[in-house]
C-alpha cells in the first residue's frame, strides 16, 4: 500500500477542497488517462485497487503511470469509545483530488483495452471520473 | 514533411485589457480572451472566436501553424499561437497568447515527434515502446517549420535508446534540445502475480505501520532528557494519587 515513507507531523487535520486541479490536469506520460470530476478522498487501498483491476486487465500490455499518492494520514478512534480524550490514531492515508486531476495514465496498449482498463479502475474508486486520451495517440 | 504554413485567416477584435471579471464577461459572450505581441510592436488584448482556435490546434501542424489575423478587418498580420490554457474539466479554452511573426526572421518552436514503424523489441522480445519525449525544440526560418519530426522505431530493440541525435536532420533546422536527450526505448512491465495469503501476511509484517516522525535538532536532544525525566514525572503522579 502506498504511505510517505517520512511525516513532519503524525496527524493532520480534514482541510477544505474548493476549486480545481490546475495543476496535474493533463496527459503528462501517457496516450490514455482516467480524469476526476469531483472533489474527494481516494484512500490508499482504493489506489491499489484500482491499480490491480488495470493490471491485471492489460497483462504484459501496457505501461501505467500513477499520478497521485496518499499523503494525508486519516485518524480514527477505536471502536465504542466515547467522545473527547483527545484524537484518534493514525488509521490509514489518503489522497486529496480536486476536479480535473489525471489519477492513471497508460501507454502501450489499444484504444479498447486502455478505454476497458480505466472503467474497471473507475469502479474501484469513489468519485465520477471519464477517461480521457491524447489527441495524437492512435485510435 | 509538410510546413506549418497555412492561408487560413483568423479574426480578432481589440478589447481594452481589464480585470479578470471583463475576460469572464468574455468568456459568457462563447469568445475567448487572448493577447497579441512580439515583433517590437505593443501588446494587444483581443477576443477571439474559440472554435476558430480549436480547429488550429487540432489541425496537422497545430499550435505551430502560422496564420494570418485580422484585427477588426482592418491590420493583417502573420502570427502564430505561442500560448494557450485549457479548462481542467470541461476542456474549454480559457486564453490564447498570439504572437506576430517576421517571416524573414529565425524562431525558436516545439515540434511534435512521431515515432514511425514497429519495433523489433515489441515484435519479437515482447517489449513495450515507451515515447519519453514528445516534442522538441528546434530553431529555425517560419515558412520551414515541419508539422512533425518523424522518427523509424522499427530497429529499436531492448538495451537501445532513440536519442535527438538520432533523428532525421535538415540543414534547414537547428536542433535545440539536448542531442543525448532519450526520445524513445523499449521498456517492459512486470506481470502482476497473484498474492498468496502468506505472501500478504510476510509484506504487512514487512511495511511499517506508521512512517518515521522526521524531529527537529532541538527536539532530538529534549526527547533524549524527556525520557529520563519521565519516570520521576510517573512517580510524581502516583504520589499524589496516593494522597487522594
Amino acid at each position: 500500500m502506498l504511505m510517505p515513507k517520512k511525516v513532519k507531523f503524525r496527524k493532520q487535520q480534514r482541510g477544505r477542497m474548493r476549486g480545481k486541479a490546475w495543476r496535474g490536469s493533463e496527459l503528462t506520460f501517457g496516450d490514455y488517462g482516467l480524469k476526476v470530476l469531483e472533489p474527494g478522498w481516494i484512500t490508499d487501498r482504493q489506489i491499489e485497487a484500482a491499480r490491480v483491476a488495470m493490471t491485471r486487465f492489460v497483462k504484459r500490455g501496457g505501461k501505467i503511470q500513477i499520478r497521485l499518492f496518499p499523503d494525508k494520514p486519516v485518524t480514527k478512534k477505536p471502536a465504542e469509545t466515547r467522545m473527547g480524550k483527545g484524537k484518534g490514531a493514525p488509521d490509514h492515508w489518503v489522497a486529496v483530488v480536486r476536479p480535473g486531476k489525471i489519477l492513471f495514465e497508460m501507454e502501450g496498449v489499444t484504444l479498447q483495452d486502455a478505454s476497458e482498463a480505466m472503467r474497471l479502475a473507475s469502479h474501484k474508486l469513489p468519485l465520477r471520473t471519464v477517461f480521457v486520451k491524447r489527441e495524437s495517440a492512435v485510435h | 514533411m509538410a510546413t506549418a504554413t497555412e492561408s487560413t485567416i483568423l479574426e480578432a477584435q481589440p478589447r481594452t485589457a481589464g480585470t479578470k471579471n471583463d475576460a469572464r464577461r468574455v468568456r459568457r459572450e462563447g469568445k475567448v480572451p487572448g493577447v497579441l505581441y512580439g515583433a517590437g510592436k505593443q501588446a494587444l488584448s483581443v477576443t477571439l472566436d474559440p472554435r476558430q482556435i480549436s480547429r488550429i490546434l487540432r489541425s496537422a501542424s497545430g499550435h505551430n501553424t502560422i496564420f494570418e489575423l485580422a484585427l477588426d478587418g482592418s491590420e493583417r498580420t502573420q502570427a502564430m499561437i505561442v500560448d494557450w490554457q485549457y479548462e481542467p474539466i470541461k476542456g474549454s479554452l480559457l486564453h490564447i497568447d498570439l504572437k506576430r511573426i517576421a517571416m524573414d526572421k529565425v524562431l525558436q518552436v516545439r515540434v511534435p515527434i512521431v515515432l514511425k514503424g514497429e519495433p523489433e523489441g515489441v515484435k519479437t522480445q515482447g517489449g513495450i515502446l515507451e515515447q519519453v519525449t514528445r516534442e522538441v525544440e528546434i530553431e529555425c526560418l517560419p515558412g520551414d517549420i515541419p508539422t512533425s519530426i518523424e522518427a523509424d522505431v522499427s530497429e529499436l530493440v531492448f538495451g537501445k535508446v532513440l536519442r535527438v541525435s538520432d533523428l532525421p536532420h535538415n540543414p534547414k533546422l537547428k536542433f535545440l534540445s539536448d542531442s543525448n536527450l532519450p526520445v524513445a526505448h523499449i521498456t517492459t512491465v512486470k506481470e502482476e502475480v497473484v498474492a498468496t495469503p502468506d505472501a500478504v501476511a510476510a509484506d504487512a509484517a514487512a511495511t511499517p505501520a506508521e512512517p518515521e516522525v522526521i524531529k527537529k535538532g532541538k527536539q532530538e536532544v529534549e526527547g533524549a532528557e524527556g525520557e529520563a525525566a519521565a519516570p520521576e514525572k510517573a512517580e510524581k503522579k502516583a504520589e499524589k494519587k496516593e494522597k487522594k
